[in-house]
C-alpha cells in the first residue's frame, strides 16, 4: 500500500461520487473510502440522481453501480461521458454481468470491480484513476 | 520449454490430449488434401489460402495451450507465411517449393502427433523447418518496404481474485488499440468463453502488437492499469520477428478499429451458429463404441436365451410369442443402428493416398494420376484400421512397380500419365474395394520363375490357371523387385497384406493383364462381430455359418453321389457337379448321420467356388455374435475351417465355419 500511504501526505483529497441503490454498498464505499483518505462528496440511488450530482459536484472520481432503478448505470456513464468526455467512472459491478461490462468499457469506464470486492481492490483502482 | 513439459505432464491424465490428437489428426489430414488439390491447380486460391491459414492459426493454438511448443511453433511459422501470402496476394509464389515445404512441416506435425499419442517425449527438432519457412518469406517480402514500427509481446497477469478476468483483457485491448496499428491477443475469445478467463489466470493474456509507440509508452500504459499483477513486455525490432510474432488468426487481418466495431452483433450471431452446429455432431471414443458393440452382441445372446429357453418348452404360451417378436424386432434394429455408428466412410482413408501417390511419383518420376471412385462407401470402423495399411502397401506397389516411366508409357502407346483408379462398392454384406492400375502388368513367367526358386510351386506350372500365377504374389517371401526401394519391395507386404484383410474375413484376388495393367480386389466383410448366422447340428456338435452363402438345401440320394478316381464325393444338380464334404468326418464328430438320406445337404457359394456339406439337422436361422476362438486354443492347435464360436440362445456352444477355407481345402 505504498500508493496510498504516499497519498496520505497530500493535503488534496481525491473527491468521489458513490453511485449505488443499494443502502448497504453505498455505506460500505464510504467507509472504506473516507478510510483511505478519498473524500465522498456525494452519493446517488440511480442513473438520473446520479447525472445530476455529476454535473453539480464535478467529482475526480465516480463509483457506479451498473445495476440501478429508472436509469441504469451504463445509461448514466453514457450521459455523464457525453458531458465530460474526461470523467472517470469505476463500474461496480457484479460476476455474469459481462455483456454489461463490455459495454461500459466501450463507453469510457475506467475500469470495473466485481462485487464482493476486497478493500484495497477499491482503493488502489480509484487512485490509480483519480 | 521446462514449462512446458511441467504442463503437458499434467495434461497427461486428461482425456484433452485425446481430443487434442484427434482434432489436429482431422486438421492435418484436411491440411494435406487442401495442399494437394491445390497443387493440382499449381496456384492457391484465396479460399485455400484462408483455409490454411485458419487451420494452421488452429493448430498453433491448441498445441501451445498442451504446450507442444515444437508443433505450435512451426504452425505459428506457416501461420505467418500464410497470413503474409493471402494478404498481399503474392503473384510469382512458386507453389511447388511451398507444397513441398508445408507437407514437410505436415510430416514433422504428424511424428510428434505420434509421439504424444504413444506418450512419448516431444523431441522432434524443425529447426531447418523454421529456417526455410522464414527463408521463404524472406524471398516473397523482396521489395517490400521495411515498416518503420515496432512490435511488442506483452504477458499479462491480472491479480487473484480481481473477477472477470475476460473483460479485464476486453478493456485493456479496448484502450491499447488506441495506440497500436495492429493487435492480436491470446486467449481470443474474451467477450464470450468462460474458459477464457481460465485461460487468462493460468497462462496469463498475451497481447502481440505493432505499434508506432516507444517501448517507455507501452510500458507506462501496462503500468497504469489496474488489477494487474505483474506484465512482461518484449520488444521486437527485426523485420522477421515481428511477422512472427504478429499472427493470431481471426484477428490477424483485423484493423485495430474493428475492435471498437465489435459490439455489433455480429460476432454473436456467428458464435451462436457455430454452436449450434457442434451439438448436432458428438464425437465418442472408440473405446465405448466398442463397448456398446460387445454389450449389444451380449443382448442378442441373452435375447435368444430367453426366447429359446428350454424352460418354455411345451407350454402352452398365449402372450409370449407376441411379447418375443416385439423384443426380437427391437433388437434388431437398435442393433442396425449400432452398427450403423461404427460406419466410417472410406473417404479419409482413400485421400490419405493422394499424398502418397504425389509423393511417390515425384520420387520416382513418373506421372500418375489417382482417381477415386465411391470414396462414400462406409464399412466398420474396426475394418477400416484393418485394411489402410494392407491398401497403402497395394497403392504403393502399383506405383513403385505397376507403372512405367512416362517416356516409356510413350513408347507403348500410352498416355504419358498414368492412372490409378482406387473405387470402393458395396455388393450385399460385402465391399469391395478395387486397386486398378493401367501399368505394365505381372510378368507371368517371371513369377512363375520367382516362384519356383522359392519353392512356392505345389503343381506343374503348365497345370496352373492365371488366377493362380497371379495369387502366387500372396505368398509369404514373395518379391520380384530385385532392388529394395525406399517405398516397397522388401519381399514383406503382400502376404501381410493378405494376412490383414483375412484377419477382417475378407479375400484378395488379382487380375493383371500384361501392358494393360492390373487390378487388385479386396473384398470384405460390411461388418465384423454379429452376422446372420445358420445354425446346424452334426452329431452332440453345433455349427454356424453365415447365411448369405447358402445356395440351397436338399435332401440327396445316395445314387447321386458320384466319387472321382481319387475317391472325392462328389454330387450331381441339375447337370454339374459339386464337391460334398461329409462335415462329421473332416472334424472327426462321433454318433452323426452318415446315410445320406438321414441328414441334409447345403450347398454354399464363396467366391464363385460352390461347396457341399452333408450335416445332421438345421436348426435353424439366428442372429450371432463372432467371438474368436480362444487364444489357447489357436496355439493348441491350428484348426482348419473355423473363425471363431459363438454362443446360442440355449448356451451351447457353435463354432463358426470358415467356408473359404473349406472350399480351399
Amino acid at each position: 500500500m505504498a500508493l496510498v500511504v504516499e497519498l496520505r501526505g497530500e493535503k488534496y483529497m481525491k473527491k468521489v461520487l458513490v453511485v449505488d441503490d443499494a443502502l448497504f454498498m453505498r455505506v460500505s464505499i464510504k467507509k472504506t473510502l473516507i478510510e483511505h483518505d478519498f473524500e465522498v462528496v456525494g452519493e446517488a440511488v440511480n442513473g438520473f440522481d446520479a447525472i445530476e450530482k455529476y454535473k453539480e459536484l464535478r467529482p475526480d472520481i465516480v463509483t457506479m453501480d451498473i445495476t440501478m432503478p429508472e436509469l441504469t448505470g451504463i445509461d448514466a456513464l453514457k450521459a455523464i461521458m457525453e458531458f465530460d468526455a474526461n470523467a472517470k467512472i469505476v463500474m461496480i459491478t457484479a460476476l455474469g454481468q459481462e455483456e454489461m461490462v463490455r459495454q461500459a468499457i466501450v463507453l469510457g469506464a475506467k475500469s470495473f470491480i466485481v462485487k464482493p470486492f476486497k478493500e484495497e481492490q477499491i482503493v488502489s483502482t480509484l487512485n490509480k484513476f483519480a | 520449454m521446462k514449462e512446458g513439459y511441467r504442463v503437458s505432464e499434467q495434461y497427461t491424465e486428461e482425456p484433452l490430449v485425446d481430443v487434442f490428437v484427434f482434432e489436429i489428426s482431422q486438421q492435418i489430414e484436411q491440411l494435406e488434401k487442401l495442399i494437394l488439390t491445390n497443387e493440382e491447380e499449381s496456384c492457391y486460391s484465396e479460399d485455400s489460402l484462408n483455409g490454411i491459414f485458419r487451420i494452421m492459426h488452429t493448430i498453433k493454438g491448441s498445441s501451445a495451450m498442451m504446450a507442444y511448443n515444437s508443433i505450435s511453433s512451426l504452425a505459428h511459422a506457416m501461420e505467418d507465411l500464410f497470413s503474409y501470402l493471402r494478404e498481399n496476394k503474392s503473384e510469382n509464389v512458386d507453389c511447388e517449393v511451398l507444397s513441398d515445404l508445408i507437407l514437410e512441416c505436415i510430416d514433422f506435425m504428424k511424428i510428434e502427433v505420434e509421439k504424444i499419442k504413444n506418450g512419448d517425449q516431444l523431441d522432434g527438432e524443425c529447426h531447418s523447418l523454421h529456417e526455410r519457412i522464414s527463408c521463404f518469406l524472406k524471398c516473397l517480402k523482396n521489395g517490400d518496404s521495411v515498416l518503420d514500427i515496432s512490435a511488442y509481446k506483452i504477458i499479462i497477469h491480472f491479480e487473484e481474485d480481481c473477477e472477470m478476468e475476460n473483460m479485464r483483457a476486453y478493456s485493456l485491448i479496448h484502450n491499447v488499440s488506441r495506440m497500436a496499428n495492429e493487435i492480436h491477443y491470446s486467449p481470443e475469445n474474451i467477450e464470450s468463453g468462460e474458459n477464457s478467463i481460465e485461460l487468462i489466470r493460468k497462462n496469463g493474456f498475451i497481447i502481440n502488437m505493432k505499434t508506432e509507440a516507444k517501448y517507455e509508452e507501452v510500458n507506462e500504459f501496462f503500468y497504469h492499469s489496474d488489477f494487474i499483477k505483474e506484465f512482461t513486455i518484449d520488444q521486437v525490432s527485426d523485420d522477421k520477428e515481428i511477422e512472427s510474432l504478429l499472427s493470431i488468426p481471426e484477428t490477424a487481418d483485423r484493423e485495430v478499429s474493428d475492435i471498437c466495431r465489435k459490439e455489433e452483433k455480429t460476432s454473436e450471431n456467428k458464435e451462436d451458429h457455430s454452436t449450434s452446429m457442434q451439438q448436432n455432431i458428438i464425437s465418442v471414443g472408440v473405446g465405448k463404441l466398442d463397448k456398446l458393440m460387445d454389450l449389444m452382441g451380449e443382448l442378442v445372446i441373452a435375447e435368444e436365451m430367453v426366447i429359446q429357453n428350454s424352460d418354455l418348452r411345451n407350454l402352452v404360451l398365449d402372450n409370449f410369442p407376441k411379447a418375443a417378436r416385439q423384443l426380437r424386432k427391437i433388437t434388431a434394429e437398435m442393433q442396425d443402428m449400432v452398427m450403423s455408428i461404427r460406419m466410417v466412410p472410406l473417404s479419409a482413408t482413400f485421400h490419405k493416398m493422394h499424398r502418397l501417390v504425389r509423393d511417390m511419383s515425384k520420387k520416382l518420376s513418373k506421372e500418375i494420376n489417382l482417381e477415386i471412385i465411391g470414396e462414400e462407401t462406409e464399412v466398420d470402423k474396426k475394418i477400416i484400421e484393418y485394411i489402410s495399411d494392407p491398401l497403402m502397401h497395394l497403392v504403393r506397389n502399383a506405383v513403385d512397380h505397376g507403372f512405367e516411366c512416362p517416356d516409356e508409357r510413350e513408347f507403348e502407346g500410352k498416355n504419358r500419365i498414368g492412372t490409378l483408379t482406387l473405387e470402393a462398392k458395396n455388393t450385399g454384406g460385402d465391399v469391395l474395394i478395387i486397386i486398378k492400375d493401367d501399368g505394365k502388368g505381372l510378368n507371368k513367367s517371371k513369377i512363375l520363375e520367382k516362384a519356383k526358386i522359392s519353392g512356392l510351386l505345389n503343381k506343374p506350372e503348365e497345370e496352373m490357371l492365371d488366377k493362380e500365377i497371379y495369387n502366387l504374389v500372396f505368398l509369404p517371401g514373395f518379391s520380384t523387385k530385385e532392388d529394395v526401394s525406399e517405398f516397397s519391395g522388401r519381399g514383406v507386404g503382400m502376404d501381410v497384406v493378405t494376412k490383414n484383410i483375412e484377419m477382417v474375413g475378407g479375400t484378395i484376388s488379382l487380375v493383371s493383364i500384361e501392358n494393360e495393367g492390373t487390378t487388385i480386389t479386396l473384398k470384405i466383410p460390411l461388418t465384423l462381430a454379429i452376422i446372420d448366422g445358420m445354425n446346424i447340428k452334426v452329431g452332440n456338435s453345433y455349427y454356424t455359418f453365415p447365411t448369405v452363402l447358402v445356395k440351397e438345401f436338399f435332401k440327396a440320394r445316395q445314387q447321386d453321389v458320384i466319387a472321382d478316381p481319387d475317391n472325392n464325393e462328389m454330387i450331381m444338380v441339375r447337370g454339374r457337379c459339386y464337391p460334398i464334404i461329409r462335415l462329421y468326418e473332416y472334424y472327426g464328430v462321433e454318433n452323426a448321420k452318415t446315410n445320406f438320406d438321414e441328414g441334409i445337404i447345403i450347398m454354399l457359394e464363396r467366391d464363385e467356388q460352390i461347396i457341399c456339406i452333408f450335416v445332421d439337422e438345421l436348426l435353424g436361422q439366428q442372429q450371432v455374435v463372432v467371438k474368436v476362438l480362444p487364444e489357447y486354443i489357436r496355439k493348441l492347435k491350428k484348426i482348419k475351417g473355423l473363425t471363431g464360436c459363438t454362443l446360442l440362445g440355449d448356451g451351447n456352444i457353435s463354432l463358426i465355419l470358415d467356408i473359404t477355407g473349406l472350399i480351399s481345402d
